[in-house]
């Protein structure tokens, strides 16, 4: 067998699997999200944002609209990358990749891709239900398709740190009780950054989430209420700082190959 | 000629402190079938686990056919199989796609991996359970899926750890058949087990691990001559002499 510098069908091999395997699973993977959405959509964007006023020239369905997204599309690629390192371990077939003759840098690339697709096939379905409710518009579509990606590879490599650090299935949900969900809630999901008593919107503006959600906000109905510029370095410096990490817990083998 | 595996002053020291291997060296020449024994607890596993990079040595070197094992570890990987000691596979899954997924990770070719997944399913005699789970399989199929699996890249040293664990005698006269052949086409072996007289049966080269390191090894013939009986020589090197001794075991 031929060695080249990257193991192409490894690669491929990870992906197809892993696909294969949330596919299974649509119920858990997909199903979930999309109805949680629906909800959040009907409730608050459809019978409460009925009886709220615009929110700069808004209607409220469409201001929540990109939160509600992002939320689910982070919470899948997060739940993805951490439930699959965790299974992998916990079942230790995981062995056979270690085994393999696949890079670290293969590994990674495997959950991140995988991840990644399955927080696209996620945010699609919510925009398709959003087109029920007549509200899913989309300005700039790169923007929106790359915002998407970056997201899910951000909570993908959280997920992986997760997924490595757990040593029972309760750890797996503390992220996202303790801190995904709370964050989006208050990362400027449901309400302005204006609507926020003026000593609060300091902490508003601290809270990496709401960079997401303002970033997707703008792609979709092309409203923003932070610089734009300091959403994309801080996202960005996220993913190679946390891919850099991911990368180097790998290669020292922790919780791995130890 | 080059050694198949050439292991000097390996240590593992878990993160708890325990130092499971503490300077193990021995190498196994190009086509022996070697027998590599010790109690529970002794490293064995360890050692194959640092061999196949399932754990990362603390200390020393580890070469399969000249090619260090932690630095060049993606060329090293291609030239082992390893059939683990427990269950280390999806068990939601059925033996195929395991034969596959597996053989894609070596980077095996779509064609070529299906001969090798058709040859291997028929050889160890799945093709009637193709369509079950992992976990649906008797003890005795798992051992076979397992080892087909070690076998799925044509490695060229092959690593049993307890390969005939739980499976009942006809398999393991079966296996013992089949790892002959192997050898005999050229395939080098290693073998951890405790039954002492499959690897009296098998083995050419022995080792005795206790308490992380290596306190025996030669030749079968040296163990059987010398030392009056390998299950002797394991006792005493072990040092569990007493306890066969009250045993009757001479």
């Amino acid at each position: 067998m031929k060695t080249t510098s990257v193991n192409w069908i490894g690669l491929w091999t990870i992906v197809k699997r892993d696909t294969a395997r949330f596919l299974r699973v649509p119920v858990q993977t997909l199903l979930s999200p999309w109805i949680s959405a629906l909800l959040f959509i009907f409730v608050f964007g459809h019978v409460v944002g009925s009886r709220i006023d615009l929110i700069a020239g808004n209607r409220y369905i469409d201001f929540v609209l990109p939160g509600i997204l992002t939320m689910n599309v982070l919470t899948s690629a997060f739940t993805h990358a951490s439930s699959q390192v965790y299974f992998q371990r916990f079942i230790r077939y995981i062995e056979e990749l270690l085994t393999a003759p696949l890079s670290y840098a293969e590994l990674l690339a495997g959950y991140l891709i995988v991840s990644t697709l399955r927080g696209l096939i996620v945010g699609a379905g919510i925009l398709f239900i959003a087109v029920l409710f007549g509200a899913a518009s989309i300005t700039n579509a790169a923007l929106f398709f790359w915002m998407v990606v970056l997201i899910s590879v951000v909570f993908a490599l959280i997920g992986i740190i997760v997924g490595l650090w757990a040593k029972g299935f309760e750890q797996l949900n503390i992220l996202t009780t303790f801190i995904i969900m709370p964050l989006s809630f208050v990362g400027g999901m449901f309400n302005s950054i204006h609507m926020l008593p003026e000593w609060l919107q300091p902490f508003a503006l601290a809270n990496p989430f709401f960079y997401l959600m303002d970033g997707v906000r703008y792609a979709m109905i092309g409203y923003h209420e932070a610089s734009l510029l300091t959403g994309q370095a801080l996202l960005i410096g996220l993913a190679v700082v946390l891919f850099a990490l991911v990368w180097y817990l790998f290669k020292i083998g922790w919780r791995l190959r130890e | 000629m080059t050694s198949a595996l050439s292991i000097k002053d390996l240590r593992k020291t878990y993160r708890s402190g325990t130092v499971a291997v503490d300077g193990v060296s021995f190498s196994i020449a190009e086509g022996d079938f070697f027998g590599f024994l010790g109690p529970n607890g002794a490293g064995k596993s360890t050692t194959i686990h640092c061999i196949t990079g399932i754990a990362l040595p603390s200390a020393g070197t580890i070469e399969v056919f000249g090619v260090d094992a932690v630095k060049n570890y993606r060329e090293a990987r291609r030239l082992i199989g390893l059939s683990s000691q427990e269950f280390n596979v999806d068990v939601f899954a059925n033996a195929r796609d395991i034969l596959e997924w597996v053989g894609g990770y070596f980077g095996m070719p779509h064609a070529l991996r299906k001969r090798r997944v058709d040859m291997l399913i028929d050889r160890f005699g799945l093709g009637k359970h193709t369509t079950k789970t992992f976990r649906e399989l008797s003890g005795g199929l798992k051992r076979r899926v397992m080892l087909a699996r070690a076998m799925i890249h044509d490695p060229k040293l092959l690593i049993l750890d307890e390969p005939t664990a739980g499976v009942d005698v006809e398999l393991r006269l079966d296996l013992w058949r089949y790892l002959q052949e192997l050898n005999a086409e050229g395939k080098t072996i290693l073998l951890t087990s405790h039954y002492l007289e499959e690897v009296e049966r098998l083995c050419r080269t022995i080792a005795i691990m206790h308490e992380g390191r290596i306190v025996r090894q030669g030749s079968k013939h040296e163990f059987l001559t010398d030392a009056g009986g390998l299950e002797s020589a394991y006792l005493a090197a072990t040092g569990k002499a007493e306890a066969g001794a009250s045993a009757g075991i001479s």
